[in-house]
């Protein structure tokens, strides 16, 4: 067999498991866990809270809430220690805790991923840093699936384009230096975006300091300093490259479910009355659900939601028939007369299974029946509409009745916001002169704290009118709006002849429209398809193989022109004697068996995720293009428009 | 060659060997008497202090000082550490598992020295010390209890992040003595002290302090035994116990006859205790057989995991029990198959045919005689017996058909390395045990400490080991005591460590800004890839822009958050503008955290930079946060004013005159209506006005922020609908002609609500529906006879099929009528 395969998820899981576990068991005796409300569900992924308690852990407290209390001499907080914010508010505690209680108490403090100078600096001002010992846990990826790893990075978003905070940026290079460390290098660093570049940049000084740095601590990795030969490229596609990929409402089944319940670590919320009222499930850290909601793990490895998560929604309804069918047939009464004792034993060992199976398939089915009713509303269908429309090409002021409409029926502001940003993102900005009329609108709709949201917009380049700035700048410049008009052509995001069933394109996804983020990677791995797509062969009997298209990156550099942001294509080449060190190591391989690395910085969306799975999936089949057969997906977290939108929203309110 | 049992004693069944590792370690003048003496664990440095509770004879002004000396075990003074008494009274000497010398001073001070230098970092005891002060120390690997006058206990578990804790409160009686289990071996695992106080003794951890209720007291000495499985008391009336850890069992009682009580009790391995007064040994095995060693001059205990050295003005012992395969092999009269292979090696060399038999004699555990000798080679000190066991050992591996030689070759490793180590001008004398705990690395840092460069560099190599560490030492060396000029100093060291992996100059230019050598630590600095790495050191340097340079450079938002906030605290307010504008990264993170922490930072920075949108913004921002309406309109005037001669943001400026419009009407209609309406948008205003009836106001509102019309409707539809006013959607119904938004959603948003009766009424007047359109509203209201009459007007036969096909009773008869005529009207 091959070596482990590279980056992967339950290698990674396992680590993360372990370390914490160890930090746990540093603490003698029982112990109160503070945590921050955003690690609570990556630590639900990773691990179970009977587990945490056979460790110690008495009881679960939210940072965010500051109500722990005294119950245990040990407290533990678990945070991240990034922001200033998050490191006062556990100095603040530590002070309360201290004044109030009646007994002393010890104090640790795990950061997450990294202890920084910053929060030592801040504790030691507050007059806590001697108070309590400090550890880190250097949870870096955290995997929702085999092959979606997320930073859990829920900020990410709104530090990179709204505040340029770089913060994230740094933490994904460390994470991937990590799996570099472990891995060896990518041979290849290639993608789009500012700060996809800067992102490539950190690699490679990473890199050349991790030589210089003090191999004594990082044992012996000489050799993964090498390019690994396991992996074939990493490909970092900049979320600010394609904007208008997150502002769609996703059409796959997971996509929608996230748009309609809203999933968090693969954990979904959802009301008891559409899923029955069923005792949650053990093991969960979120202890605080109220009677009426039903907390529901989204089970990447649940069979039947394995078949559905990825499948357009229009088909997901067949789908669940076909499954009541195929259960129904191998559980029916009448069938089990008819069977000899063998086949009963064997009938009755796999009852668990059909059990499990059955349960399942009442949930989505229940999920299912609550999604078609939110798709068939009239806002739905309108703004989906007015997307189609604008995605297809259409002159998107043709669509501004209905997105006034919108606005008028009070519709959730975010819905609004999605449109007015698509269409902005589109088309390299708004004319002045409507924009103006609905920003009024906007205001005069949802309340006059908006102002700051729409300059948050403007701030973070969903929301601006056409030529740049309002501040009255010149023209853009080449490089800075990406031009959708050539695109629809050069990689055809447009696909007018969709099959939603039977997929044959990425295109699927959103019903027509494929992601542009996810054509510029298949542009780099999957070439000739793509070329015979744009441009199919004029002799049907010529071998597909042979598209002058799929010539080295000609597609590539042909979009990258339209697209903004920076593009980058760096080699990472090692050491000759090392390289052949690795290769004796490792065995020769075959192409077929690479991985390659995705990595999206900003955050993906369930669509994307399920365009590449289909790619990965098309590049596995004999035939495919045999650059590698495994796609993993990197990112920093799952977005969606909501939260990409809802980053800017203001919350306050007059009064 | 002596024989290697000559130094061997039996002790009830078990032998015990006294190895002479050094001779004329001391200076014969120097009174070790009157010296504290403590040695470092695994063979490590030696330190002495003069005992100032001692008088003595006064040798001269140069005497007089008081120094803390480290001697390596042969006697070679590695470092000393002048020591002026006004830093304290020294309470307590120990070693850590890594070489580092702990002093604890009366006060509650605490120092360490690392790496065997004469730098230390101080920490405080706490809980009081400084009052009551420290009485004594017990050292473990990692860590140390201190005693304190008032019989409190204080722990610290770290040298790297100290934080002394206080255990649980004994009684306050005196302690006559004491000892510690450490954490690793306790049962709790965290570390306990014995205390013998009275006739009894207790045992304190962090909670609890238990009195184990023992009468034979009271114990003039207690010592745990290195993993903490036995216990060792020293009774008043001169014997010796010993007691499992746990305190449960009592194994052995020797009664040492002495009237005296004996200097100090030390276990000597896990085997046996040994006992020692001035001159006088008295080594306790187990079921209490002892022995006695005399010795010429004074001596002193230094306990170690597998032994005890005994140290005295000229000698330096190492007594231990004899490794078993070293029994097996030397052992008088052995008949194991290992003893008989050494003596068919020595016959070998002897060219006598014997050899042979031997050989075929032990055959069949050849291997494992093979395996003793290898295992006995390493355990011995002499390097004559070292080779003969090998070669003995290497012999009988020819014969074997099959043999693993890995053990052999790394043996041979190991014993080139213990060798060297062990040789008097190094003084090293490590046991093999002790060289696989301490471990190759740690050896090598050992050395480099010890300025022993080139030997730790040949170990390195030969072991395969890193060496940037044994680079840096030396480099930092170089820049400590070279009295060459700077740039001849850098330039060696950048020759010497070029291309070397690993190599930190950060740590070289800190060591040369630490001695004041600021341009060559600028120098050095340069040569050091790592950006961050460069930032602290910059920093201490007073470079700090070039410090935010490299912070930026490094990517590390820690780093350049560190800088910046270092800036904050030392730069006045326009210079720190300056420096962070030009970086617009800088400028991110300062504005990001001051959003959250400190918003009179940021309205300064934007005064500054003149950037008005923002500066306004922030104002909306305060304005929001403001609970009341008065402060509230202050602020969006101020926010107002911010923007007053920027032409591009016109837009805004109205839209915050606006707001300041809207929030005065609300809080009228507020006062006058008694609703609450602030916080509403100007449609949520609308809406609320319609639905309480007050239309007058709601058209006011509308006009003045000249809400479009199509949006009034809406607004005033939705309002009805949700206020149940039927009877003025029916007469908007019967006296309007035409919708801004046409009747559909009339039809649609009151059918929602469930009127089918009002809902009709809209429906003729969509006109601008298709007939079928029509059909399936009259049919959603209900009325499927009207349905049936849309369709037979628009002659539709299919359409009004299916309208049959849903009625049912009369409905169904009146459209089968229509049916009947539409049918006759056709043919």
């Amino acid at each position: 067999m091959a070596p482990i395969s590279p980056l992967n998820a339950s290698e990674i899981s396992e680590k993360a498991r372990r370390d914490l576990l160890l930090l746990l068991e540093g603490v003698r005796g029982k112990k109160n866990l503070v945590l921050e409300k955003t690690l609570a569900g990556p630590l639900n992924l990773l691990v179970k809270f009977s587990t945490l308690q056979e460790y110690g852990v008495d009881k679960p407290f939210f940072l965010e809430n500051d109500n722990v209390d005294f119950s245990q001499r040990n407290i533990i907080f678990l945070v991240r220690g990034e922001k200033a914010k998050t490191v006062i508010s556990v100095a603040k505690q530590i002070k309360r805790i201290r004044r109030d209680s009646q007994i002393e108490h010890e104090f640790s403090i795990f950061w997450v991923p990294r202890r920084t100078t910053v929060s030592d600096q801040l504790l030691e001002e507050a007059g806590v840093l001697g108070e309590a010992s400090v550890s880190e846990w250097p949870l870096f990826f955290v995997p929702l699936a085999d092959d979606v790893l997320s930073l859990e990075l829920d900020d990410a978003v709104s530090d990179l384009y709204l505040r340029k905070d770089p913060t994230s940026i740094y933490l994904s290079a460390k994470a991937l230096m990590l799996q570099q460390q472990r891995y060896g290098l990518f041979p290849r660093i290639i993608g789009k975006g500012d700060n996809a570049k800067r992102l490539a940049e950190l690699l490679v000084k990473m890199r050349s300091e991790v030589t210089a740095g003090d191999s004594s601590s990082n044992g012996p990795s000489f050799l993964g300093l090498a390019p690994s030969s396991t992996i074939d490229s990493l490909l970092i596609v900049d979320r600010e490259v394609d904007f208008p990929t997150v502002l769609l409402t996703q059409l796959t089944y997971e996509g929608l479910i996230d748009e309609v319940f809203d999933i968090s670590a693969n954990q979904t919320e959802v009301d008891s009355s559409i899923v029955g009222g069923a005792a949650p499930q053990p093991g969960q850290t979120g202890s605080a659900s109220t009677s009426m909601k039903r907390k529901i793990m989204i089970e990447p490895k649940e069979e039947l939601y394995s078949t559905l998560r990825d499948s357009n929604f229009a088909i997901v309804g067949n789908l669940l028939n076909k499954a009541a069918r195929r259960l129904q047939s191998s559980t029916g009464r009448d069938q089990l007369a008819t069977k000899t004792t063998a086949e009963l034993r064997d009938f009755v060992s796999k009852l668990p299974s059909y059990q499990q199976e059955s349960a399942s398939l009442k949930l989505h089915t229940s999920l299912a029946e609550e999604i078609i009713k939110f798709t068939r509303s009239d806002i739905f269908m309108r703004s989906l509409e007015v997307q189609q429309n604008v995605m297809s090409g259409a002159d998107p002021t043709t669509q501004h009745e209905t997105i006034t409409e919108l606005i008028s029926r009070n519709v959730p502001l975010p819905t609004v916001i999605r449109l007015l940003c698509l269409e902005s993102t589109t088309n390299a900005g708004m004319r002045q002169k409507d924009l103006e009329t609905f920003k009024r609108a906007v205001i005069q709709a949802y309340g006059p704290q908006h102002l700051l949201t729409l300059s948050s917009l403007e701030k973070m380049g969903l929301l601006q009118s056409r030529g740049g700035t309002t501040l009255g700048g010149p023209a853009a410049k080449p490089g800075t709006v990406t031009n959708y008009t050539p695109l629809r052509r050069s990689i055809k995001i447009w696909d007018d002849e969709v099959n939603e069933s039977e997929p044959n394109d990425i295109s699927y996804v959103f019903s027509g429209y494929a992601p542009l983020s996810v054509r510029l990677i298949q542009s780099i791995i999957q070439k000739q398809t793509l070329a015979n797509l744009i441009k199919p062969s004029t002799h049907p009997g010529a071998s597909a193989q042979a598209n002058p298209l799929a010539q080295g990156l000609r597609i590539f550099d042909d979009a990258t022109k339209y697209v903004k942001g920076a593009t980058f294509d760096e080699i990472q080449a090692g050491e000759e004697k090392a390289i052949k060190a690795r290769s004796m190591l490792n065995g020769s391989h075959n192409d077929a068996n690479k991985t390659i690395v995705v990595f999206f910085l900003g955050g993906i969306t369930r669509a994307e995720i399920a365009a590449l799975r289909f790619i990965s999936g098309k590049l596995k089949e004999v035939g495919g293009e045999g650059r590698g057969s495994r796609i993993v997906i990197c990112s920093t977290g799952i977005v969606k428009g909501e939260g990409l939108v809802g980053s800017a929203i203001e919350k306050a309110k007059f009064g | 060659m002596s024989k290697p049992t000559a130094n061997w004693v039996k002790v009830g069944d078990k032998f015990y060997r006294k190895q002479q590792l050094y001779t004329a370690v001391f200076d014969t003048d120097l009174e070790l008497e009157n010296y504290t003496v403590v040695g470092a664990p695994y063979s490590g440095a030696v330190a002495i202090h003069r005992d100032e509770s001692v008088i003595q004879s006064y040798r001269g002004a140069q005497a007089a000082k008081s120094t803390i000396d480290i001697y390596s075990c042969a006697g070679k003074l590695i470092r000393s550490i002048n020591w002026d008494t006004g830093k304290g009274s020294i309470k307590a000497l120990g070693w850590s598992e890594d070489e580092k010398l702990v002093v604890a001073t009366e006060d509650g001070t605490v120092r360490v020295y690392a790496d065997l230098g004469v730098d230390f970092e101080p920490f405080s005891l706490g809980h009081g010390s400084e009052d009551v002060g420290v009485q004594s120390c017990k050292f473990y690997g990692s860590g140390f209890v201190a005693l304190l006058g008032n019989n409190q206990l204080v722990s610290v578990a770290n040298y790297h992040e100290p934080r002394p804790k206080l255990l649980a409160i004994p009684p306050s009686e005196e302690v006559v003595s004491w000892g510690i289990i450490p954490p690793a071996y306790s049962l709790s695992r965290s570390v306990e002290v014995i205390l013998a106080i009275g006739k009894t003794l207790y045992t304190v951890d962090a909670t609890d302090a238990d009195d184990r209720n023992f009468d034979a007291g009271p114990f003039r000495h207690i010592s745990v035994s290195p993993r903490g499985e036995f216990l060792a008391f020293y009774t008043d009336d001169g014997k010796v116990w010993v007691v499992s850890g746990d305190m449960t069992e009592k194994l052995s009682e020797y009664n040492s006859g002495v009237k005296t009580v004996p200097k100090d009790m030390q276990w000597c391995g896990s085997n046996a205790v040994a006992l020692a007064w001035e001159d006088e040994v008295h080594l306790i095995g187990p079921k209490s057989a002892a022995t006695k060693f005399y010795y010429d001059s004074f001596l002193h205990l230094l306990p170690d995991m597998d032994g005890l050295r005994i140290l005295t003005n000229d000698l330096c012992e190492y007594l231990q029990k004899v490794p078993d395969e070293t029994v097996d092999v030397f052992r008088l009269g052995s008949d194991k198959p290992a003893a008989h292979l050494l003596e068919a090696s020595t016959l070998l060399d002897q060219k006598s045919p014997k050899a042979d038999d031997l050989i075929q004699l032990i055959r069949p555990s050849l291997a494992e005689a093979v395996d003793t000798c290898v295992k006995a080679a390493g355990h011995e000190y002499n390097i004559h017996w070292q080779k003969a066991l090998l070669k003995a050992a290497s012999f009988g591996k020819s014969v074997l058909d099959l043999y693993n030689s890995d053990d052999f070759v790394d043996m041979c490793e190991t014993l080139r390395v213990l060798n060297a180590a062990r040789f008097y001008e190094i003084g090293l004398p490590l046991s093999y045990d002790q060289f696989k705990r301490l471990t190759p690395e740690k050896l090598v840092e050992r050395l480099t400490n010890r300025n022993e460069y080139l030997l730790a560099l040949r170990i390195s190599g030969y072991l395969h080991l890193p060496t940037d560490k044994i680079h840096v030492h030396w480099a930092q060396q170089k820049v400590r005591i070279s009295t060459d000029d700077e740039e001849s100093i850098c330039r060696l060291i950048v020759k010497k460590l070029a291309g070397k992996a690993g190599v930190s100059f950060e740590e070289i230019a800190r060591a040369a800004y630490d001695e004041g050598r600021v341009r060559l630590a600028t120098e050095l600095l340069n040569y050091e890839p790592r950006a961050g790495k460069q930032v602290p050191l910059l920093l201490d340097m007073k470079e700090d822009t070039i410090a935010l340079d490299k912070a930026i450079e490094s990517g590390d938002t820690d780093l350049i958050f560190h800088v910046l906030l270092h800036l904050r605290k030392k730069l006045p307010l326009a210079s720190f503008f300056r420096v962070i504008n030009s970086r617009p990264v800088a400028t991110a993170l300062v504005e990001s955290s001051a959003w959250d922490q400190d918003r009179d930072l940021l309205k300064d920075l934007y005064y500054q930079d003149d950037r008005r949108l923002d500066g306004s913004n922030l104002l909306l921002s305060e304005a929001l946060s403001q609970s009341s309406i008065g402060p509230s309109l202050d602020k969006l005037k101020l926010a107002s004013k911010y923007l007053q001669d920027a032409k591009e943001h016109t837009f805004q400026r109205t839209q915050l005159d606006d707001t300041a419009k809207l929030l005065r009407h609300q809080d009228t209609f507020e006062k006058e209506l008694s609703a609450p309406f602030i916080g509403l948008s100007v449609n949520e205003t609308i809406f609320n006005l319609i639905r309480e009836g007050h239309n007058k106001r709601a058209q006011k509102v509308s006009s003045e922020f000249k809400v479009p019309e199509k949006t009034y409707t809406w607004l005033r539809l939705r309002a009805l609908v949700s206020a149940r006013h039927w009877t003025e959607l029916e007469g908007i119904a019967s006296s309007t002609k035409k919708s801004p938004i046409g009747w559909e959603p009339f039809f649609n948003l009151v059918l929602e609500a469930g009127n089918t009766r009002v809902a009709s009424v809209f429906i003729p007047k969509c006109t601008s529906l298709t007939p079928a359109e029509r059909v399936e509203m009259w049919t959603k209201c209900g009325l499927l006879v009207k349905a049936g009459e849309e369709a037979f007007k628009a002659k539709d036969r299919a359409l009004l099929q299916d309208v049959r096909d849903k009625s049912s009773g009369s409905a169904a008869v009146e459209i089968e009528r229509l049916l009947g005529m539409l049918g006759s009207g056709r043919r």
